[in-house]
């Protein structure tokens, strides 16, 4: 055995070397031909969507069955995990194996719409008439229409009754007031407000309407308006009314923490009402989210899927899938969907019809009416800078940086440098 | 004292249709490995030199980027604490599942009562799905209402508790502790496989020779232990360094990117922010360092034997 | 003492036992969780007062399927992986073939590759395939974990068995192929079943090639069936405990009776 390290090393890069040759047969993601029937007549088409929670993933089980019976196709359903569905549709897309309907969360729609891997909606005979102008600019990519949503949503502030009426504190409007009746409810075992400050996108999602609401915008962080709304959430934890643990907490652990009584107030969607209601002892409200100053209303994120139909060889295909999903959209099945899942249909005028119905969700109305979309402004940008925000959120509360810091460095963030 | 007998030269005189034999023994795991991994990583060296976006998926089309994407990862103002991170978190981890499961696999090696039964048990915590026992490691140490601060209030060790999540510091101590409890099982049946294979006789001469437990332990034990011990610490290392889901459940890589390592960054460029190209160069970076240490340490474990 | 490495009495039971409740104390917590009333563990205490059984009821609807996937696919796992790797750890431990320690560098290098590297290039190639949503795609993909880890483990312990005994079976006129088979093999049982093992709990405990390799729920392994609880609106953390403890019973059978055959020893039966 002489020198075996050098002997070996020189083995190592011939084995390296004959990876490399290896490669540009291994490449090639794109030229793979799709699969699916060309001919014949369809019967059934595939859905993908991250409804994976029991309930939902059966009550849109029933309408894609049902709408599916209205075209004459067995629609065949698959729920994947919200944070696997982008990866499942990029190697999807990569293999040609998209299904004939994809559900998106709409602030992805810009990006995938411009592989494209969407088929525009137009050619279907689907508009964007009667929806709410922020929905509609989330389903579309250079002026043309790739998603909609039956229904949508927004973020507000839930709070426990009981509490606020022990402690004698009035529902908050405006930060000052959401700072002071924080304070007033935190006691030992028990927080006065929860957010979800996480590193991930939820929690850019959540800090939107601070921001927005102070006249903060994405596409130039670095301001003192955005450093005023970032302040506010320190503000909050460095007094102890906001716990630390709200840099690790999902909507669904802030959910769960005002369930189980560990906080007064919290940032949360209409998609939790059900659970909420299933706990008789628990009396909440809710309120529009607090401004800076009294007088404005608060600018919301709009939240809510979008339905799209992929490119696929078979036209047959995904004409049957556009039926499918003008049957989605259709006013009926949008009451239907805002009844099951407590969210706002988006055509107006059924939002105000449902709304009629439903005084408890005036609140979620409202704010749905004037809420903006994530990619209204950057669109294919937005995730770096959603990435920048929340990257910034996190620095601040754990005070690595001051506000302004953390912000400035969101920008560089942002702009990609 | 020599740990093995020399590795002896073959001693049959070597045929043509022997030969043949001899690389037949190897051909299927050559050919499996050469598909299964061959192909992956030719894969991930070509998709490092090229700009992938999310639009590339879709067309196929994916111009070169030379060395643009290990430049950018490189030079990113990130990197050095991600670098420094992937080394304490390693480091800490392999050293703590492996002084642990030396404990447990001597303690095991005594016979008695319901001895095979519980070494059994304590292979418990590889057999949960991590998301569950992740998931349970980030409630009891949570801060607030997790049970470990408080036990350690209940004990008066401290008025506030620790901050285990949301502090930069702590957090990565966090990982590295249940990082250290997932290994745990593997070292522990490793090293008493190992313990298993020294020859009792060995130590009945030395108890004759009058050696303590201390001196047989560093007399017999250790040497006797060396390959195994090697190649726990190798694989320990090797593992530990790409180690995703135990970070990603407990802390997601915060707070404020405290727990973020290579390997959870390669993860996040390709899969949050879609940038296939530098995610694949982050992780080409993973093998590589991986790799240095192993030779470097088989190298240096060679000399320490061969002394 | 007559053994030197030691005999404990019941005081090292009890040491075993004390010993073992603080490394498995979050498993006892993963079992009180389990028993908890759905979405509720912030209200839970130290120890299930009330047991809520609705969790397992859940579990046992929605995963027991899964669990026979996982069982399926782990111990094809480890069946494949130990039928790749014992001749080649033979061969690499034994004969002196060119190159043996590029093989086994290869090997070390094919650990240090990402999971998610190699799942994401399989994905392409199972499509075209049709191994996407298949056992024996899963048990391929889950091995590529077992065989080096395998060949790493045999080839140390086989290199340990010592040259005489392996030549007195040449002399005795026996081909390579009946020495591996007649002598190895029968030398290495404890060797192999520490492989056997690690690897059927290294594919066990897989989640991400489940999770890239399957698109719907024919075959889907217990992990990921877990990793479906999650991201609900509505949580069921008593569901998902549930199924992890489920998830670990039949492993955990498995293992007390193959533990109870790792007890000889390589070189100890060689000796003889």
């Amino acid at each position: 055995m002489t020198s075996p390290a050098r002997s070996s090393a020189r083995r190592i890069a011939a084995l390296l070397t004959g990876l490399l040759l290896l490669a540009p047969a291994a490449t090639g993601c794109g030229d793979r031909t799709g699969s699916g029937p060309s001919g014949g007549e369809v019967t059934a088409i595939t859905a993908l969507d991250y409804y994976t929670d029991q309930a939902e993933h059966a009550q849109w089980g029933d309408l894609l069955t049902a709408c599916g019976r209205t075209v004459g196709v067995r629609v065949e359903q698959t729920s994947v995990p919200g944070a696997s569905l982008v990866p499942k549709v990029l190697q999807q897309a990569s293999s040609r194996t998209l299904p004939d309907l994809l559900m998106l969360d709409n602030p992805d729609l810009q990006q995938i719409a411009r592989t494209g891997a969407l088929a525009p909606l137009d050619g279907y005979g689907i508009d964007a008439d009667g929806f709410a102008p922020g929905i509609a600019s989330a389903g579309s990519y250079q002026g043309k229409l790739y998603g909609l949503a039956p229904n949508v949503s927004t973020v507000a502030l839930i709070y426990n009754k009981d509490m606020l009426a022990e402690a004698g504190v009035a529902v908050p409007r405006t930060w000052d007031e959401l700072k002071a009746a924080a304070a007033t409810l935190t006691r030992p075992g028990r927080y006065g407000m929860a957010v979800d400050a996480n590193a991930t996108f939820e929690g850019t999602w959540q800090f939107l309407p601070f921001l927005w609401s102070n006249g903060g915008d994405e596409r130039q962080l670095d301001t003192p308006q955005a450093a005023q709304a970032l302040q506010l959430w320190v503000d909050l934890v460095n007094s102890g009314s906001m716990s630390k643990s709200v840099l690790n907490w999902t909507q669904a652990d802030v959910h769960d923490q005002f369930v189980a009584g560990r906080t007064a107030m919290m940032i949360n969607g209409p998609w939790r009402i059900p659970a909420l209601e299933q706990d008789a002892d628990l009396h909440w409200g809710v309120a529009p989210v607090p401004v800076p100053r009294l007088g404005q209303s608060p600018v919301t994120p709009l939240g809510g899927e979008v339905w799209t139909v992929p490119q696929n060889p078979s036209k047959a295909r995904q004409q049957k899938a556009a039926q499918v999903l003008a049957c989605l959209n259709s006013p009926s099945n949008m009451l239907t969907l805002a009844q099951e899942h407590h969210t706002v249909p988006s055509r107006t005028a059924v939002a105000a019809q449902h709304v009629e119905a439903n005084p408890s969700m005036a609140a979620f109305a409202q704010s749905v009416a004037v809420a903006r979309a994530r990619t209204s402004e950057l669109g294919v940008e937005w995730p770096k800078a959603a990435t920048g925000i929340y990257t910034a959120i996190q620095s601040a509360l754990t005070g690595e940086q001051t506000p302004e810091e953390a912000l400035s460095h969101a920008q560089q963030t942002a702009t990609g440098r | 004292m020599r740990s093995r007998p020399p590795q002896a030269a073959d001693p049959s005189p070597v045929r043509r249709g022997d030969r043949w034999t001899r690389w037949l023994f190897v051909a299927p795991a050559a050919t499996y490995l050469l598909l299964f991994f061959g192909y992956p990583i030719a894969d991930n060296v070509v998709m490092s030199f090229q700009q992938y976006t999310v639009t590339s998926f879709y067309t196929g089309d994916a111009p070169f980027a030379g060395l643009r994407n290990y430049a950018a990862v490189l030079s990113s103002s990130a990197f050095p604490r991600t670098l420094l991170t992937t080394a304490v978190f390693t480091a800490g981890s392999v050293l703590g599942q492996f002084a642990l499961g030396l404990a447990f696999a001597l303690f095991f090696r005594r016979r008695f009562p319901l001895g095979g039964v519980l070494r059994s048990l304590l292979l418990l915590p590889w057999l949960l799905p991590l998301v569950a026992s992740g998931t349970t490691w980030k409630w009891m140490l949570d801060p607030d209402t997790g049970v470990v601060n408080a036990v350690l209030r209940g004990l008066h060790l401290t008025s506030s508790g620790v901050p285990w999540l949301t502090g930069t510091s702590q957090a990565l101590l966090s990982v590295v502790l249940v990082n250290t409890w997932v290994g745990v099982p593997f070292n522990t049946a490793i090293l008493y496989g190992g313990l298993q294979d020294i020859p009792p006789n060995l130590y009945e001469a030395a108890k004759l020779d009058g050696a303590g437990p201390l001196a047989s332990f560093r007399h017999i034990t250790w040497p006797l232990l060396r390959p195994v011990v090697s190649v726990v610490l190798v694989l320990g290392v090797v593992y530990t360094v790409k180690v995703l889901d135990v970070i990603l459940v407990v802390t997601g890589g915060g707070p404020a990117g405290a727990t973020e390592t290579i390997a959870t960054q390669s993860y996040e460029l390709s899969f949050r922010q879609f940038d296939f190209g530098r995610g694949a160069a982050m992780s080409n970076l993973l093998i590589v360092l991986s790799l240095v240490f192993a030779v470097l340490h088989l190298r240096a474990d060679r000399r320490a034997r061969t002394v | 003492m007559k053994r030197p490495p030691g005999r404990g009495g019941p005081l090292s039971t009890l040491v075993g036992i004390v010993l073992l409740a603080l490394m498995l104390f979050p498993v006892y917590w993963m079992v009180n969780a389990s028993l908890q009333p759905a979405g509720n563990t912030l209200r839970g205490g130290w120890f299930p007062l009330h047991p809520d059984l609705s969790g397992y009821a859940t579990a046992l609807r929605d995963q027991g399927r899964n669990l026979v996937t996982s069982l399926v696919v782990a111990l094809g796992s480890a069946l494949l992986s130990l039928a790749l790797a014992a001749p080649a750890a033979h061969a690499l431990a034994r004969f002196r073939l060119r190159g043996t320690k590029v093989v086994l560098l290869g090997i070390l290098t094919t650990q240090a590759v990402p999971s998610i590297v190699v799942a994401d290039a399989l994905y392409g190639a199972y499509n075209d395939l049709g191994l996407l949503n298949s056992h024996l795609g899963l048990v391929l993909a889950d091995s590529t974990a077992g065989v080096p880890f395998a060949i790493v483990v045999l080839h140390s312990f086989m290199r340990s068995i010592p040259e005489e005994v392996i030549e007195a079976a040449r002399m005795d006129g026996a081909g390579r192929l009946r020495v591996f088979r007649c002598v190895v093999l029968p030398l290495s049982r404890n060797a192999l079943i520490t492989a056997g093992v690690f690897t059927f709990l290294l594919a066990w405990s897989d989640f991400l090639f489940a999770l890239t390799l399957t698109t719907t729920d024919t075959v889907r392994p217990i992990t990921l069936g877990v990793y479906q609880y999650l991201g609900a609106h509505t949580n069921h953390w008593n569901a998902v405990m549930a199924t992890a403890v489920m998830a670990s019973v039949p492993a955990a059978v498995l293992l007390v009776v193959a533990q109870r055959h790792v007890t000889g020893s390589v070189a100890g039966a060689a000796d003889k």
